[in-house]
């Protein structure tokens, strides 16, 4: 009961974060930097949940993203549906090995993975569009709009953590989602 | 990790492969799907902003009126808020008129639209209006305001629409420029060049067209054997900012007309009249 409460939780801060991205403006002082939270939230999934939960959400996180973003021009799509499922799913995997830690009451791994995943997601989507394009290039702003999300989702981090620290003890049910599990005893 | 785990992250990723080998329409039909799901939200999420600019522009004003009283002294505070509201009043007045207006003189058959999002993402420059396929929208539309283009549309959903600005690096215009015989073509600048998002480049120019800042630049209107293109001739793209020679060609910088930024009304051409 309490895993399904936790998942569906999520997804549905998921989507509305989706929704809320949109009428977010560009951060002009950095660079026209955006918000982009849904790695942060899914990083939380993974290290929260089971594993099969966690692909679940890749799933789900994954063709989200890829629907708000998917971007047609003249019959060609930049960046194909499913590419990101591929990411979250490495991205679980790899919060699943840090999970033990975060279990144990270190909260700031999902600060520090929410900012390494946010980054890698932005600068891989911006390498398969270069290629798409013209080549690959870098510069400054390039540099601000990968780093600087990462950055604003690992402020963010903590606050989703004291979210569902304060949630935990009004969702009954078996403890199955373990920082739930941790909280109480 | 268990061989069950294994064979579980398999199967998504094959999953995930065969999504994406799907072909862009269909790809396109499930997007639109998505967008009649996030419609309403967004909407509302729309009539909210809306909502909330006004009253930070009216709080803004308000404060010039607060100026504009300690210079004076002699209006109350009651009456300089009711006069403010009524500026508000004719300026949105003055503004529906003048996108009327345009409506009625435009050649081209026109379908009011609004801009209720922006893409959230750090690459592309898309908006998305209020119009869909239930409003005779269709892909690859043109889409503009009184002042100029604004781009075309992409993905069409039953009350939504995609539309792909002329800033962004992969909607190019077939593009001329007024008093020249120079042709080239118009696209948004890649990510981080240039000082302003609202420049775009004009390439393929030649090299001795020697443009002059402020030139003004119009859709080509290019045809495709018997079909035209998306964009239809003489529609105002922007000004030109500089020009340099390049070894095979003359590329200019040009200042978008419409300010993509903060476009909120804008028309589809759904036809010729």
């Amino acid at each position: 009961m309490k895993l399904a409460v936790g998942w569906f939780s999520l997804a549905l801060a998921i989507f509305v974060t989706l929704v809320i991205q949109e009428f977010i403006p560009p951060l002009r002082s950095l660079h026209g930097a955006r918000v982009f939270l849904v790695p942060m939230l899914f990083c939380y999934g993974a290290l929260a949940m089971p594993f099969w939960a966690m692909l679940l959400m890749a799933i789900y996180a994954g063709l989200l993203t890829d629907l708000a973003h998917l971007n047609v021009v003249n019959g060609h799509v930049e960046i194909a549906l499913g590419w990101s499922i591929v990411l979250f799913v490495f991205f679980g995997l790899f919060a699943h090995g840090l999970q033990p830690a975060f279990i144990r009451g270190r909260w700031w791994v999902h600060v520090l993975l929410a900012a390494v995943c946010t980054c890698v997601f932005l600068a891989l989507q911006f390498v398969m569009i270069c290629f798409r394009r013209q080549g690959v290039f870098f510069n400054e702003t390039v540099a601000w709009r990968i780093l600087a999300p990462g950055f604003i989702a690992a402020i963010l981090a903590p606050l989703v953590h004291l979210t569902v620290v304060k949630a935990a003890p009004y969702v009954h049910g078996p403890m199955r989602l373990r920082p739930f599990r941790r909280i109480r005893q | 990790m268990s061989r069950l785990n294994v064979i579980l992250v398999i199967a998504v990723i094959i999953g995930a492969v065969i999504i994406s080998s799907f072909g862009a329409t269909t790809m396109q039909r499930l997007q639109a799907g998505f967008l009649s799901v996030i419609s309403p939200f967004l909407k509302t999420g729309s009539a909210v902003q809306r909502q909330i600019g006004a009253m930070g522009q009216g709080l803004k004003t308000l404060d010039q009126l607060e100026r504009e009283n300690e210079q004076l002294k002699v209006e109350n505070k009651e009456l300089r808020t009711s006069n403010q509201i009524f500026r508000d009043l004719e300026a949105e007045n003055s503004k529906l008129r003048s996108a009327l207006e345009y409506r009625k003189r435009s050649i081209f058959k026109l379908l009011p639209a609004r801009v209720i999002s922006r893409d959230a993402s750090a690459w592309w420059s898309t908006v998305r209006i209020n119009r869909g396929f239930e409003d005779g929208v269709e892909p690859d539309q043109p889409v503009l305001t009184d002042v100029g283009l604004v781009g075309k549309t992409t993905t069409v959903a039953k009350n939504e629409s995609i539309v792909l600005l002329i800033s962004d690096e992969s909607c190019k215009v077939a593009s001329k420029v007024e008093g020249s015989n120079e042709r080239g073509i118009l696209s948004g600048r890649r990510v981080g060049e240039g000082e302003m998002p609202s420049e775009m480049q004009l390439n393929f120019l030649s090299k001795k067209a020697n443009l002059q800042p402020g030139q003004k630049v119009f859709t080509e209107g290019v045809t495709k054997g018997t079909s035209t293109g998306v964009f239809p001739s003489g529609i105002f793209l922007g000004t030109v900012k500089s020009f340099q020679a390049r070894p095979l060609d003359g590329q200019a910088i040009v200042e978008a007309a419409v300010d993509l930024s903060t476009v909120e009304d804008v028309f589809v051409v759904v036809g010729a009249k």
